[in-house]
């Protein structure tokens, strides 16, 4: 194979064995001087030497195949993604179709096809730019419904990130994105008048600075000033549970005995560990009944505690060069649907890690995503490492286009 | 437009920002506070205290105690403390009756409960206590908590038990609160209402360092204090409840049921042989279950709800209605004469008395009892109609009655019959028997005692119930249950309740030995020919009036003999004490 990038091969093995190592302790209870383990360590190496089978055929597949199979592939997604909405509720939400073995959850692999028919579809050439707006909407807009209807907030999140970084990335003008984007800031802003004024302000200064038709820009005011209107209005009509459940996501510490229970403990065990941390298997704060996902969702708190900040920064410096080291490669990728779909991906696996990493440290609100390549888990680990696969294929094949 | 250069660049700085926030966040968390969060985790400062709610205790109707809560000693262990398990275990074994594989296999079970007390012993004896607690000192991990459990002051089916929950029920029920070491209800009224009884679970957030400081992660008060279970007022009345229990048959087993005509309300629900339902929070052995279960008079069984019967003839009364209402008959028809049996094809049908009862109207055939007459009659339907009119009754369905569990009895199809016997089985044949009361039909004795409250009600049928209100209401509010009109005339009706007066009131009657000379007495008696034995069945179903008090009863005896020699004297006495301790 030739200019095939090992670097980030190197780099991805590295963060895939701090995984293996963590989920070994995150599953190990000690009681007095006795060790307990549970097996999702050698189910974890199972799943990764399938990724690592499957990646291979994929890289080894000419693109052209690739191509052809993509359509297919995000319809596929869709249907399961509604039927999973009829599968039974695990854990108050239906995300996984039991398959014996395992449990797959589809709106994994909707992440990845989404990008892909995505990228495929905007990369047309002449091709306008509401075109790729209206496109790009509708081919997100589907499966994040579909997800957020399971309910997975999480995963649709993901999904929104990675629709807005792929529209920027994209070569539609700065202009639209500002649209789409700011009645949401307004909803926001709308609990401050002061905020609000300054906001709109600023983006009458934008808007005005793009040079565009001053109807065009009265019209986006109007609409920013309406929602700002609207938002009040709305949120005195929600119920006050509903209202709760959109504040306690907000600011976990509301809700002392669900998230901000967790967050809390998962800041003592990540503070607990100090520099050095307390050694391999020596944590204490794991097994703590209110935090059953600690080798998912909170597999970082074992890391801080048993690693410390030497073993945290290690992990972030590890994630930081495998990011950095495929956003330069990105530059080099002439062929632009190779360029948006490196580029969504790279987005959604940024958005995870700092969305997991934040929540264990309680800088941002519960929601349910796991660590990349770290946090045990089959479908996210398998659609993760096929997502560096098609990267590394995308690099692999640049020289044809050249 | 596009440049190659500049977006690239936005994401390198987009990359850097997140890591630069997330290094951070980080170092203040493990280097700036490490401190704080240290001591935080090593003295475990930081948790969660679920409050329990008491359970809500059950009275009878005139506020005297059926089930009460009394306080136990349990012994817990929580497993981070362990410091030596080997020591811990052993001690444990060598004090209580436990071996050392039974307690290792409950740590093992609780591996991933590290921060939970896990209940190792229950019911410790006071003696015991006190004898251990010396010890304690030396075993962190292991703690003593009083706790409340069930106190059945007697034995009956109605209240039900209660038990510690199941891994089943634990995984069911855990989101509304359980514990696995909760107690819920696993039969009977502490089943039925085990939502009222339970209560709900309290929270409290402790989050105190040691020099008393608020730790103040949470600025919202939410501590939420736990609301007690509800106390509930039954229908029942402990002084009849006792007495039916102190005058049951010994060695018999069975079930009587007394229940107040106008209300619906269950004044005594007897069901014997029966069991001490607080074994069941006590220190319950295998050899004590197997008892319990394997023992062929089956204890645990509630004869009431969940024991079928044949009716025998306490049915015929059915059919005689059914007779009455289709205008098949009227009060002076009289239909073939009995000469101690009937002949349907090549099969013989024997009436109960060989000598025969000759020629009979409808009143004297329920008098009398007599079999021919009911066999004459079941010609004239079909089984759908008469499984219809079985129906409307409310019997061989549910009576909605609020305990756990409760059985349909069971009326056949003709499908049914199909099913079980083949093509060509002769219907008819079964009909006849069906008349009388025998064959497949089976209903609850429940059932019977609300069929014939509704007889003497004017065919208003109402729903037995053993909840009359809560301890906190002044008036009863379950009293207005559910109310069904029987599918039977004014005329047919009075007609019924004169045969079924007869019955008992005049001689010959085969109800006699419940008459009484203050009291007008209704009833029906029935021998039930059955697999269990070669005794019948005794039955004997009915209701008493005096003044404005009515109640209606049903005596059922398993293979006892004849309803009118064996139920119908116990029903006398029941009738009898219920209108002496009305009139005291």
């Amino acid at each position: 194979m030739r200019e095939f990038d090992w670097v980030i091969l190197l780099l991805l093995v590295m963060l895939l064995t701090c995984g293996i190592i963590a989920i070994y302790s995150a599953s190990t209870t000690q009681i007095g001087n006795d060790f307990q383990t549970e097996n999702y360590y050698l189910k974890q190496i199972i799943w990764i030497i399938i990724a690592f089978i499957i990646t291979f055929l994929i890289i080894r597949t000419p693109y052209s195949v690739i191509e052809i199979m993509i359509p297919p592939a995000y319809i596929i997604s869709l249907i399961l993604l509604i039927i999973v909405l009829f599968m039974p509720e695990i854990k108050g939400s239906q995300r996984w179709i039991p398959l014996g073995l395992f449990n797959f959850q589809p709106s994994e692999l909707a992440k990845l096809t989404t990008i892909l028919l995505v990228t495929k579809l905007i990369s047309k050439p002449h091709i306008t730019n509401w075109q790729i707006i209206s496109r790009s909407f509708i081919i997100f807009l589907i499966p994040i419904i579909l997800i957020f209807l399971e309910p997975d907030l999480g995963t649709s999140l993901c999904l929104i990130v990675s629709f807005f970084v792929i529209l920027t990335a994209s070569d539609i003008s700065a202009f639209y994105i500002i649209l789409i984007i700011s009645p949401l800031i307004s909803i926001i802003a709308s609990f401050s008048l002061i905020i609000f004024i300054i906001y709109i302000l600023i983006l009458i200064y934008i808007l005005f600075k793009t040079n565009l038709d001053k109807i065009i820009i009265g019209f986006a005011v109007v609409l920013n000033i309406f929602f700002f209107l609207i938002t009040p209005f709305i949120w005195n009509s929600l119920k006050e549970y509903q209202q709760n459940r959109i504040l306690t996501f907000i600011d976990p510490m509301r809700d002392p005995f669900g998230a901000g229970y967790q967050i809390i403990q998962s800041r003592i065990a990540i503070g607990s560990g100090g520099f050095w941390g307390k050694g391999f298997l020596m944590g204490t704060q794991k097994n703590l009944n209110f935090l059953p996902e600690h080798h998912t969702d909170f597999i970082f708190s074992v890391i801080g505690e048993e690693f410390g900040f030497l073993g945290c920064a290690i992990i972030l410096l590890i994630y930081f060069l495998f990011l950095y080291r495929i956003v330069r490669k990105i530059n080099m990728l002439k062929r632009k649907e190779f360029r948006f779909a490196a580029i969504g991906i790279l987005a959604y696996l940024t958005f995870q890690i700092f969305i997991n990493i934040g929540m264990n440290i309680g800088i941002v609100p519960t929601t349910g995503i796991p660590l990349p390549f770290i946090s045990y888990g089959g479908s996210n680990l398998l659609i993760n490492i096929l997502a560096i696969g098609l990267v590394l294929k995308f690099l692999n094949e640049r020289s044809i286009f050249e | 437009m596009y440049n190659g250069q500049q977006k690239p660049l936005l994401l390198n700085y987009t990359l850097i920002g997140v890591f630069l926030i997330l290094f951070l966040s980080i170092f203040k968390l493990q280097i700036i506070e490490s401190t704080k969060y240290t001591t935080i985790a090593e003295k475990n400062f930081v948790r969660i205290k679920t409050l329990f709610p008491i359970r809500g205790e059950i009275y009878d109707r005139k506020y005297r105690a059926i089930v009460l809560n009394k306080p136990s000693y349990n012994l817990y262990i929580s497993l981070n403390k362990i410091q030596d398990k080997k020591q811990v275990t052993e001690f444990i074994s060598q004090n209580f009756d436990l071996s050392l594989d039974e307690i290792n296999k409950i740590i093992y079970d609780n591996r991933f409960r590290l921060y939970k007390d896990v209940l190792i012993v229950q019911n410790i004896s006071f003696g015991k206590m006190v004898k251990i607690s010396e010890q304690m000192n030396y075993y962190p991990s292991l703690s003593l908590k009083s706790e409340k459990i069930r106190n059945y002051l007697y034995n009956n089916h109605f209240t039900g038990y209660t038990g510690r929950i199941n891994e089943n029920e634990y995984t069911k029920y855990k989101e509304q609160g359980y514990s696995i070491n909760s107690y819920i209800g696993k039969s009977g009224l502490e089943k039925y209402y085990e939502d009222m009884l339970r209560g709900k679970n309290g929270y409290q957030l402790l989050q105190v360092d040691a020099s008393g400081q608020n730790l103040q992660f949470f600025k919202h008060n939410l501590d939420e204090p736990p609301v007690n279970g509800t106390s509930m007022i039954l229908t029942i009345d402990n002084d009849l409840q006792y007495y039916i229990s102190s005058i049951f048959p010994k060695e018999k087993n069975g079930a009587i049921v007394v229940m107040d005509v106008k209300t619906g309300g269950i004044l005594a629900y007897v069901s014997k042989p029966d069991f001490n339902q607080n074994i069941f929070s006590e220190n319950l052995t295998a050899e004590q279950w197997s008892n319990i279960t394997n023992d062929p008079a089956k204890p645990m069984l509630d004869r009431i709800i969940h024991g079928t019967y044949p009716p025998a003839s306490i049915f015929k009364l059915v059919i005689a209605t059914l007779a009455l209402e289709e205008e098949v008959i009227t009060e002076k028809t009289k239909l073939s004469r009995c000469e101690g049996g009937m002949w349907f094809g090549n099969r013989y049908f024997k009436c109960w008395l060989e000598k025969g009862h000759g020629r009979l109207n409808v009143l004297d055939a329920i008098k009398y009892s007599c079999d021919v007459f009911f066999y004459d009659l079941s010609t004239q339907f079909s089984l759908e109609q008469i499984n219809n009119f079985t129906k409307e009754n409310m019997l061989t369905i549910r009576t909605g009655v609020d305990l756990s569990g409760e059985r349909n009895g069971f009326f056949p199809t003709r499908k049914w019959y199909i099913d079980n016997y083949g093509k060509y089985v002769g219907i008819i044949g079964h009909k006849v028997n069906l008349a009388i009361g025998q064959g497949e039909v089976l209903v609850t004795p429940l059932q019977i005692c609300a069929y014939y409250a509704a007889l003497g009600n004017n065919g208003k049928w109402l729903k037995p119930h053993l909840l009359t209100k809560t301890i906190t209401d002044t008036e009863s509010n379950y009293i207005q249950p559910e109310i069904r009109q029987l599918p039977v005339s004014q005329k047919n009706m009075s007609l019924i309740q004169k045969s079924l007066f007869n019955a008992v009131n005049e001689s010959y009657g085969t109800g006699v030995a419940a008459s009484l000379s203050n009291v007008s007495v209704f009833g029906k008696t029935g021998s039930a020919e059955n697999h269990m034995g070669k005794k019948t069945h005794s039955w004997f179903a009915g209701y008493a009036r005096q003044d404005e008090f009515e109640i209606a009863f049903v005596v059922f005896l398993e293979n006892a003999g004849h309803g009118g020699s064996i139920s119908a004297p116990i029903a006398r006495k029941i009738i009898q004490y219920y209108y002496n301790l009305e009139k005291s």
